[in-house]
């Protein structure tokens, strides 16, 4: 598949902003972790500006985004539809929790309703590319948990970076817990990608030319496609890049989203540092958008079996 | 007796001589008709990209000297069960109860492209000017005419093919051409393996059956 930028931003920025929220509710779930000023001014406002950016880039990904609102009326077969409402309804519990921090206590019920919708995201943004059953790439259970796992892993570090930012004696006592917890969380993301690539090299795939065309005989290629010049199918469905592009590509996946941000954690648990924590944030981040990328390009869909040969 | 219609074509892979007069015809007919316009981008430079309902592919099986090349021509196939229509968020692409067709509501469509995902065969295609998903409609807009005669109220694709390779009719129909010729003939779907029920059916290429008994003959 072609990965595109807005899908790439809209689910890292996501991901970020729900592990942070998932962490927040998580914290405060049974006896207030986090001051609620430390919540209005820093947690909560920057959970919602990673929330407005993932929309924000989710338009981009539209012809007609002027008729996005449609998108929310077929919410009982379509996991599209279903996370265009679960997005405005994290925002929605995001904003309501914001209003009772600044006038007194957030109720437990809100921590757990926010805790479920961010599940819930999480659920429809994988069950989109899951629910395709014949991309045999996407069409497994991995798929929501490398979501899940990459956006906790993202979201903790920001949290803590935050943390750090505010400072005071909270930040000395829990960014050590943190660090360990966000280094585990990138320790299991980091096996589950080996696995995840572990199991595509080993994909048969279902279609094949004989199935797509149901010619009788061996050793069936396609001699033209039908076009020449390209088409929708040759440009959306291919990633038109070199295999050592991709090569190298996983190195530095696996260098940035994993790695490194690994060793700078397992730094920061002895020396907790705003420096190191920054440094994990971003070249994560970049790693995350690289890993995104490679979701999409990885992924074959049968109908490029229609289009292997120009002329 | 089959209590529900599904239209479609059978292609017939023994006749069909890939000359791409159901393209052209197709493209002409929807281009300047509900359907349309099919955009057509750089049309006269190096890389031209358009849009179009239905293509001519070009296979080849076997092994020197005993190969066969086989035209193939390759539209919507119009599913009994069609994966592209569930995964639609706003309800643009639509399957109709009275006839089966699979169509896209281009008033309702975000231009997101994942039906286009959702689809196996790769059958829709984004109009670039337009950015909105489009596919074959089998020419509702001819079959159910009031102004075309009875001869002409048929997918253009099918007038135009010189080797009458396109039949169209109702497949739940048993004896409408189109059923008779999938029954008789041995039609077959394609990517069985999805369980998409395509209704369009194709038609293998008996001449092979008889060239492996004369060789079986030797």
């Amino acid at each position: 598949m072609r990965p595109q930028f807005s899908i790439i931003f809209f689910t890292t920025l996501v991901g970020m902003a729900q592990g942070l929220l998932f962490f927040l509710a998580l914290s405060n779930l049974y006896s207030q972790a986090t001051p609620n000023a430390f919540l209005t001014h820093l947690g909560l406002p920057v959970a919602f500006i990673l929330l407005c950016l993932s929309l924000l880039a989710s338009f981009f990904h539209l012809g007609h985004p002027e008729r996005a609102w449609r998108a929310a009326m077929m919410w009982r077969t379509s996991w599209l539809s279903r996370e265009v409402i679960a997005l405005p309804a994290l925002m929605a519990v995001t904003a309501v929790i914001y209003f009772y921090a600044l006038q007194s206590e957030v109720p437990q019920w809100l921590w757990l309703a926010l805790l479920f919708t961010t599940v819930i995201l999480w659920v429809c943004t994988a069950k989109i590319y899951q629910c395709i059953r014949f991309i045999q790439e996407w069409s497994h259970p991995s798929t929501l948990t490398n979501f899940m796992l990459l956006g906790l892993a993202s979201g903790l570090i920001l949290l803590e970076l935050l943390i750090a930012l505010w400072g005071g004696s909270a930040a000395q006592i829990i960014d050590a817990p943190l660090s360990l917890v966000s280094f585990l969380l990138l320790f299991l993301s980091f096996n589950l990608k080996l696995w995840i690539w572990r199991r595509n090299r080993s994909l048969k795939p279902i279609s094949n030319l004989s199935t797509a065309t149901g010619i009788k005989g061996n050793n069936i290629r396609q001699t033209s496609m039908g076009l020449m010049g390209g088409s929708f199918n040759t440009r959306e469905f291919f990633h038109h890049q070199t295999d050592r592009m991709i090569a190298n590509l996983r190195k530095i996946i696996l260098l940035c989203a994993y790695v490194i941000p690994m060793i700078l954690m397992a730094y920061a648990i002895s020396t907790p540092n705003i420096l190191m924590i920054t440094l994990a944030l971003l070249i994560n981040y970049l790693g995350l958008l690289a890993e995104r990328w490679m979701f999409f390009a990885e992924a074959n869909h049968p109908q490029n079996l229609y289009y292997q040969r120009v002329s | 007796m089959s209590k529900s219609k599904q239209l479609a074509l059978v292609i017939d892979l023994n006749v069909c001589v890939g000359c791409h007069a159901c393209v052209t015809s197709c493209k002409e007919w929807n281009t300047s008709g509900s359907a349309g316009p099919l955009t057509d981008l750089n049309a006269y430079g190096a890389n031209p990209s358009g849009t179009f309902f239905n293509r001519v592919q070009t296979f080849e099986a076997g092994t020197f000297p005993n190969t066969q090349t086989v035209h193939f021509p390759k539209s919507c196939l119009h599913c009994e069960e069609p994966p592209c229509v569930p995964v639609c968020p706003t309800g643009a692409s639509y399957k109709r109860k009275e006839d089966g067709i699979v169509l896209v509501d281009y008033d309702k469509c975000i231009g997101c492209s994942y039906c286009s995902w959702a689809c196996p065969y790769g059958a829709r295609e984004l109009d670039q000017e337009r950015q909105v998903m489009t596919k074959c409609t089998l020419c509702v807009d001819r079959i159910y005419s009031e102004t075309l005669p009875e001869s002409e109220k048929k997918p253009a694709c099918v007038l135009a093919c010189p080797t009458s390779a396109r039949i169209f009719g109702d497949v739940h129909d048993p004896e409408s051409e189109a059923s008779k010729a999938i029954e008789e003939r041995k039609g077959y779907a394609l990517m069985p393996e999805w369980e998409t029920q395509p209704a369009n059916h194709y038609l293998p290429r008996s001449i092979m059956e008889t060239i492996d008994a004369a060789r079986n003959d030797k």
